[in-house]
């Protein structure tokens, strides 16, 4: 048993930081091969203002005018210590760009999680505790209808509904209390969708297994049933959900933080794009597929250890994600 | 990209129906999915015809009846140009409905040929594929899509192309898993047994076969991708006004945040849609 886990750790392992190269190397193609030559672009754009004699400097700076073989090696080589070079829009290095705003990120994120987490749990509590015929089929509809929403719609009307109406927060400050609160809300509500549909499938499985009617035919009651019997077996896979959101969350985090207009790495990317300054959009993609690949990682390796019935079998097993992954296509990922 | 394996299953089956259940007539239509039919019907026959649908001019506002509220003459109010904002939906309708096409396309085409390799070839085609499929679901989808459009040049068509490229790996996951269970089936083994060529299996009877599940996918992908579409074009990278993208609506709308209708009008549209989709998607699950 141990050794089959040490080599599927060893294996998944691998496995992560090949992907993680891969994934730096496709958005080296996607910015470099597609059509379009963004750079020249913008350097020769007359808004911008640069003289011939800047737009050689900047080309030579940034090694532009190497073939495209030597610029992969000298940019994956720097993606290999941390480096992202220098950013053509200011000129200052990528990673100090990124560092600044990650704080910010990274508490709307977790908050954005939390509060998925929050209301994925209710939701899926009500679907077992409310009468059939009162509610329960609305507490259903729920996920599907966040599914359906545009994250910067939820956005807007938290800004209309609470920040204009009922003033509890001002939109020229977002980085207040409860500006941020709002702005996790709206992070979270679609993410809490794909979480709450994976609870809720695992929940009434679980309480249709046959232990679950021994303990009711026992006398046990639905709330210690519920807490006692059905949420752990029901909430390991959210496990594997919640790595899976990890994208989602980055992606969200992106309109939420343009929407309240907060700095972070959304505004930043958003930036970028208009300016269309890869530098540092490569190194957010491949910063986001690090952060990624990582935390499925610690999901993989974790889950064994989690969950005792999962028998590892050559070492390439994976977590199971939702509750019909191969007959049915999964909940959806939602971004927007 | 490998088999789930657990010793005591955590996951539910989905219920298969048997074979005996007779075959889905209108009748026993739900009456939520046939008001979904209804507006993704309305919603198609707006971007094939809008100018049926209203009378007047999505461009060309009138100045004296700028931000009026919602009224008969004004369903859906008019904005600060005084243009009819329904009349923006009705037209934006087209543009919405056909880039969710092209992304849905792209999304079917390339990713269901990679899946449908994968998982008939298998061997070294299926290994290179997985992993191709594992750096495309690495990369946050909508981070894909946003660096996919930016290195084509902003417009609608490119945020299309973009959205179908983060759907790619979806779409190849579902084909792969539908195509590796039919490839078992005992029918496919007769067939390969008959002197039935790898094609000919491919075509006849794995191609079919997987076909319904991903046409299941599509239709759920068609929703999302009105939803990655319209923020894409929220953040300014599809065409800029006139067009009036949904997305692009509610973006000039929340300027005019004391006006809410300018949000809420193409808000609620967008959101009905794309329930709708959903709603569509679950029921062409139900009626396998």
């Amino acid at each position: 048993m141990r050794n089959a886990y040490l080599r599927y750790a060893g294996i998944r392992l691998v496995q992560a930081v090949v992907v993680v190269l891969l994934a730096y190397l496709f958005t080296f193609v996607v910015v470099s091969i597609l059509p379009g030559d963004p750079v020249t672009n913008v350097l020769r754009d007359p808004q911008n203002g640069f003289t011939e004699e800047q737009i050689k400097t900047i080309i030579a700076a940034q090694g532009l005018d190497q073939p495209i073989s030597v610029q992969l090696w000298t940019s994956l080589s720097g993606f290999l210590v941390g480096d992202f070079g220098v950013s053509m829009r200011s000129t200052r290095p990528v990673t100090t760009l990124i560092a600044e705003v990650l704080p910010s990120t990274l508490i709307l994120a977790s908050a954005g999680l939390a509060v998925a987490l929050l209301l994925a749990a209710a939701i899926a509590y009500g679907t077992q505790f409310l009468p059939k015929r009162l509610g329960q089929g609305i507490v259903r509809a729920f996920p599907s209808l966040f599914l359906s929403v545009p994250g910067f719609v939820i956005g807007l009307v938290l800004i209309h509904a609470f920040g204009f109406q009922l003033g509890l927060f001002r939109v020229i400050e977002p980085d207040s209390a409860w500006a941020t609160v709002f702005a996790a809300v709206a992070l979270g509500i679609p993410i809490s969708a794909q979480i709450a549909e994976v609870l809720i499938a695992n929940l009434d499985h679980e309480s249709g297994q046959e232990y679950a009617a021994v303990a009711r035919s026992r006398g046990l009651g639905r709330v210690r049933l519920f807490a006692k019997h059905l949420l752990k077996p029901s909430s390991l896979p959210v496990v594997t959900v919640i790595a899976l959101t990890v994208g989602e969350l980055l992606g969200g985090s992106l309109i939420t933080e343009t929407v309240f207009g907060r700095t972070g790495i959304g505004s930043l990317v958003q930036r970028s794009a208009a300016a269309q300054d890869l530098p540092v959009l490569q190194a957010v993609v491949s910063l986001a597929a690090v952060v990624f690949v990582l935390v499925n990682l610690i999901a993989d390796l974790f889950y064994p250890l989690l969950d005792p019935r999962l028998k590892l079998v050559g070492g390439t097993e994976r977590r199971p994600t939702s509750a019909n992954e191969s007959a049915a296509p999964a909940p959806g990922s939602v971004t927007g | 990209m490998s088999v789930v394996s657990l010793s005591s299953a955590v996951q539910a089956a989905p219920d298969r129906r048997s074979a005996l259940r007779p075959r889905w007539s209108p009748l026993q239509m739900s009456p939520t999915v046939a008001l979904a039919l209804a507006i993704v019907t309305l919603v198609i026959a707006w971007s094939l015809a809008p100018h049926l649908f209203t009378s007047q001019d999505p461009v060309n506002g009138v100045p004296a009846h700028k931000l009026l509220g919602p009224s008969t003459a004004h369903w859906f109010g008019t904005d600060h140009l005084g243009r009819d904002v329904y009349a923006r939906v009705v037209y934006g309708a087209a543009s919405s409905v056909t880039s969710a096409l092209i992304a849905v396309v792209i999304g079917v085409a390339v990713g269901g040929l990679m899946g449908l390799l994968a998982g008939f070839l298998g061997g070294w085609v299926d290994t290179v594929l997985a992993r191709l499929v594992d750096i495309l679901l690495a990369i946050p989808r909508f981070l894909l899509a946003v660096i996919v459009v930016t290195a084509l040049g902003f417009d609608t068509v490119n945020t299309a192309i973009a959205t179908g490229v983060s759907a790619v790996a979806v779409f190849a996951r579902v084909m792969r898993a539908e195509v590796i269970k039919t490839r078992q089936a005992t029918f496919v083994e007769a067939s390969f047994l008959q002197g039935g060529s790898r094609w000919y299996v491919l075509w006849r009877h794995v191609l079919p076969n997987a076909s319904r599940s991903v046409l299941t996918l599509a239709v759920l992908q068609f929703g999302l991708s009105i939803l990655v579409i319209a923020s894409l074009a929220f953040l300014g990278y599809g065409d800029p006004p006139p067009a009036s993208d949904w997305g692009l609506l509610i973006a000039t709308g929340k300027d005019y945040l004391r006006w809410p209708w300018l949000v809420y009008a193409p808000a609620f549209v967008t959101i009905a849609t794309v329930l709708s989709l959903n709603r569509i998607s679950r029921w062409l699950r139900e009626t396998d």
